[in-house]
């Protein structure tokens, strides 16, 4: 995948400007050890089949990720989604849950199941029926705990639902390697060393600002 | 904890009974089998790993048995944030109070090594004042030792690992030099942190680290790629996987790995421990042992003593005074993002290499006691991302943008001191895990001061951020570090160990690691608890040979470091 192919599809982010167009992590990964490369790779590879949500729930989860990371690449929200069912497939612990939450496999397929009630509350039809302004609504609800009230949010707290969901989304495409193109991550680092790591020095292989884009990064780009 | 599904699925399978000349993965070969040993350690940790590299280096025949597993970082390792979560202990924790912590990734490591695996390797002495808040401030109380009694351990403890530092180090008692040389260069985040402060003339120096400048045992000095939250792969950063463990083994002891102790084991009467219970690979084992130390970090070490519970000790082993548990405290961890025209680049290099204590101290002026360090703190995507997403309520088109401007933030961290409260505990749910054992609840608010300590701390780092030409851009809320739950202190009544982390109530257990700490400090904890470890294991070495372990005299004087 090249980083211009995934820039022009990214029709959520028309209007943002990216500093490093033509930088390509993935150009520097015969540099990286073979583990990390291994890790690395398979967010690219087709991906296997869902452990966990059912392919309603998978629909549900891509529109909510498109909202929460603000990108409309499939390819990209599709892995997103994939490593997430992986997570709520495999039993591996949680970290910390609030006292009074459910497991999180219970809290994101319930808390599922609820946006389409709290949906039909708002605007008469299924969460997946609505225009994106209408979802928007009602995730920055969830966000603020202020949903319109629904019996199921005394089992699914709607915070801990949307911080779940924002958290582990947020995780996983920030860990794609075209958002590390595109934001100008160096990325991976071993055994290749950094020299230059003072004010003003890169190393020759790492993401430059094209003239263009020379001077961004202030606030009034 | 199974790894299925793990994107990390491990490719080399680890082995868990670990001895000089025979590595196993299987318990049929265990050196010790059923006899008993002198000493058991219960997590191969900070504490637990230089404990076992002492006691073992003494002649002690000395068993550690760790939970996770004996990584090896060439192949277990990786530059990734989101597959080396599967470094911390990531089982599940109840968490509560006005501000649940974050817990996993964020302050526990599971596996040979234990929390430095992944720390970010700042290492402070604490100041004398530390030891002495009830008597300064009026406010927690008092440690039952001071820093002259931990600071040949400390030394001992810099010598042993090589601590890299500043010729000169302002703040506290302890000025260096250090045994290794400061680093040099230092990244882009740590200049402009260091400008901000020359501007305002709040003295910073180099980090004093945990980390390599020079070769040393084999070891290269660090090549800056910034991924010490994700392991050492150059092997540059100490943790006492790559070094007090193997030497341990060197000098006869055992490593258990893969082993999750669930019950200390104590005789008929309930007056001694006599060893543990382990569960490796679904099957229970028992390793005997004349003295045990739970080193097991801050959370799972007040758990084993509730569960092991016994009709002799029905509210868990050493917990007469009730105490087990209680007064637990993470740190501040306050990130301070400042926007910059140019380019900061913060993943590159170590992640802290510049801090500043001037605002370590108690000055009432300032509306509360105590106070904190500040480490200028790179940061990489994810964590920048779900930290500006989970803790301070950023996503959608914002975070984007946020994100498209990632090489043009520096970030201060705000490491404050969090006094100890009776309200802030580790107490058992009513749920179990897959060992049948009831989840730890971990409870946390803070307090008046630390509210103030943050108010104070925040607009500090912005100034500093303004003054070295930025903007200040946004402060995510966090904390980082636990400590307590099983104090130290004089008085059986009201403390859990006494000064050699001695059980009140059963001589011959012991608890050593960062739960005996009776106040946090203001700034990154560990070496305190290798001091601490080391100090022990000395007052162990002393008392080896004396016929079992007696309960120490409150009055006995000070021991002195181990000759080196
Ligand atoms: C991301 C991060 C960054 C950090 N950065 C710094 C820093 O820069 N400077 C600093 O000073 N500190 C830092 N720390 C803190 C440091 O890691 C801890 O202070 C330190 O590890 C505490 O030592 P310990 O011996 O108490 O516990 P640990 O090192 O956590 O060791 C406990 C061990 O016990 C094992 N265990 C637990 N329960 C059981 C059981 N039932 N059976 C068998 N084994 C068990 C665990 O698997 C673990 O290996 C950081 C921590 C984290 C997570
Ligand atoms: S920055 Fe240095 S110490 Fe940290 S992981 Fe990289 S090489 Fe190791």
């Amino acid at each position: 995948m090249k980083n211009s192919d995934v820039i022009s599809n990214n029709a959520g982010s028309d209007k943002i400007d990216i500093h490093y167009p033509d930088f390509n992590v993935l150009d520097l990964m015969d540099e990286w050890d073979s583990h990390t490369k291994e890790i690395v790779r398979r967010r690219l590879e087709p991906l296997p089949d869902r452990e966990f949500f059912t392919d309603r729930e998978a629909w549900y989860m891509g529109m909510i990720a498109r909202h929460m990371v603000y990108d409309y690449r499939d390819d990209i929200i599709e892995w997103v989604i994939h490593h997430f069912d992986r997570k709520l497939g495999s039993g591996i612990g949680e970290s910390q849950r609030k006292q009074g939450t459910p497991p999180e496999a219970v809290l994101v397929r319930e808390g599922l199941k609820a946006l389409d009630h709290v949906s039909h509350l708002s605007f008469g039809k299924d969460f997946g029926e609505l225009d994106e302004k209408q979802q928007f609504e009602i995730l920055a609800g969830l966000q603020m705990g202020k949903a319109p009230k629904i019996p199921q949010w005394s089992q699914v707290p709607q915070k801990d639902l949307f911080d779940k969901l924002v958290s582990e989304i947020v995780a996983a495409y920030y860990s794609h390697p075209a958002i590390w193109s595109e934001i100008g991550y160096g990325g991976p680092m071993y055994p290749r060393t950094y020299v230059r790591i003072e004010l003003g020095l890169t190393e020759p292989w790492e993401a430059r600002r094209t003239e263009k884009n020379r001077g961004a990064g202030s606030d009034e780009q | 904890m199974n790894n299925k599904g793990m994107e990390n699925t491990d490719y080399i399978k680890h082995h868990c009974d670990h001895y000089l000349g025979h590595r196993y993965d299987h318990m049929g070969k265990r050196k010790y089998g059923d006899r008993e040993v002198d000493v058991c350690i219960i997590g191969a940790g900070a504490a637990g790993s230089v404990l076992a590299y002492e006691l073992s280096k003494a002649g002690l025949e000395t068993v550690v048995i760790e939970a996770g597993p004996f990584w090896n970082p060439q192949s277990d390792f990786a530059s990734d944030e989101l597959a080396m979560q599967n470094l911390a202990w990531n089982d599940t924790r109840l968490v509560a109070g006005n501000n649940p912590l974050s817990m996993g990734h964020n302050n526990s490591g599971r596996g040979v090594g234990g929390g430095p695996v992944h720390f970010t390797g700042v290492f402070f002495r604490f100041h004398e004042s530390d030891f002495r808040v009830r008597t300064m401030d009026g406010a927690a109380w008092d440690w039952p030792i001071t820093y002259r009694d931990l600071e040949p351990y400390y030394s001992k403890i810099e010598r042993d690992i090589r601590v890299s530092g500043p010729r000169y180090f302002p703040w506290g008692a302890f000025h260096g030099p250090y045994p290794y040389p400061e680093r040099e260069p230092i990244s882009a985040n740590s200049q402009v942190f260091r400008r901000g402060c020359d501007v305002l003339g709040i003295r910073s120096t180099v980090a004093p680290l945990a980390i390599l400048s020079a070769p040393f045992d084999g070891r290269p000095p660090c090549t800056n790629r910034g991924f010490c939250n994700q392991g050492c792969m150059p092997n540059a950063k100490y943790s006492g996987l790559i070094h007090h463990i193997p030497k341990a083994i060197g000098f006869g002891a055992e490593i258990l790995s893969d082993s999750m102790v669930t019950k200390v084991l104590t005789d008929r009467s309930g007056d001694r421990v006599t060893g543990v219970e382990f569960v490796h690979d679904g099957k229970t084992y028992k390793q005997k042992a004349k003295i045990v130390i739970i080193s097991a970090f801050v959370v799972e070490t007040p758990r084993l003593l509730l569960n092991s519970a016994t009709p002799g000790h029905p509210n868990g082993l050493a917990n007469s005074s009730g105490m087990v548990g209680k007064y637990i405290m993470p740190h501040t961890g306050h990130d301070i993002y400042g926007k910059f025209d140019e380019e900061i680049r913060f993943y590159k290099g170590t992640p802290v290499l510049a801090v500043s204590q001037e605002f370590y101290e108690t000055d009432l002026h300032r509306g509360f006691i105590r106070g904190y360090t500040f480490n200028a703190h790179g940061s990489r995507p994810v964590s920048m991302a779900r930290t500006l997403a989970a803790n301070a309520g950023i996503w959608g088109k914002q975070l984007k943008e946020i994100m498209l401007d990632f090489n043009f933030y520096a970030r201060i961290t705000l490491v404050g001191e969090v006094l100890p409260y009776e309200h802030n505990t580790i107490t058992l749910g009513n749920e179990k895990d897959e060992y049948g054992l009831p989840r730890p609840v971990v409870t946390f608010s803070y307090g008046e001061n630390e509210n103030r300590l943050i108010a104070h701390g925040v607009a500090r780092a912005n100034e500093i951020l303004e003054a070295a030409g930025g903007q200040p851009a946004f402060v995510v809320p966090d904390t980082a570090h636990l400590l307590g739950g099983c104090r130290m202190g004089d008085d059986p009544a009201d403390s859990v160990v006494n000064r050699f982390c001695q059980t009140h109530d059963i001589p011959n257990l012991y608890i050593c690691d960062a739960s005996v700490f009776v106040t946090s400090g203001g700034c990154n904890p560990t070496e305190t608890v290798m001091a601490v470890a080391a100090r022990t294991a000395d007052h162990l070495i002393q008392n080896a040979g004396r016929g079992g372990q007696k309960r120490e005299e409150v009055s006995r004087g000070k021991v002195t470091a181990n000759a080196r």
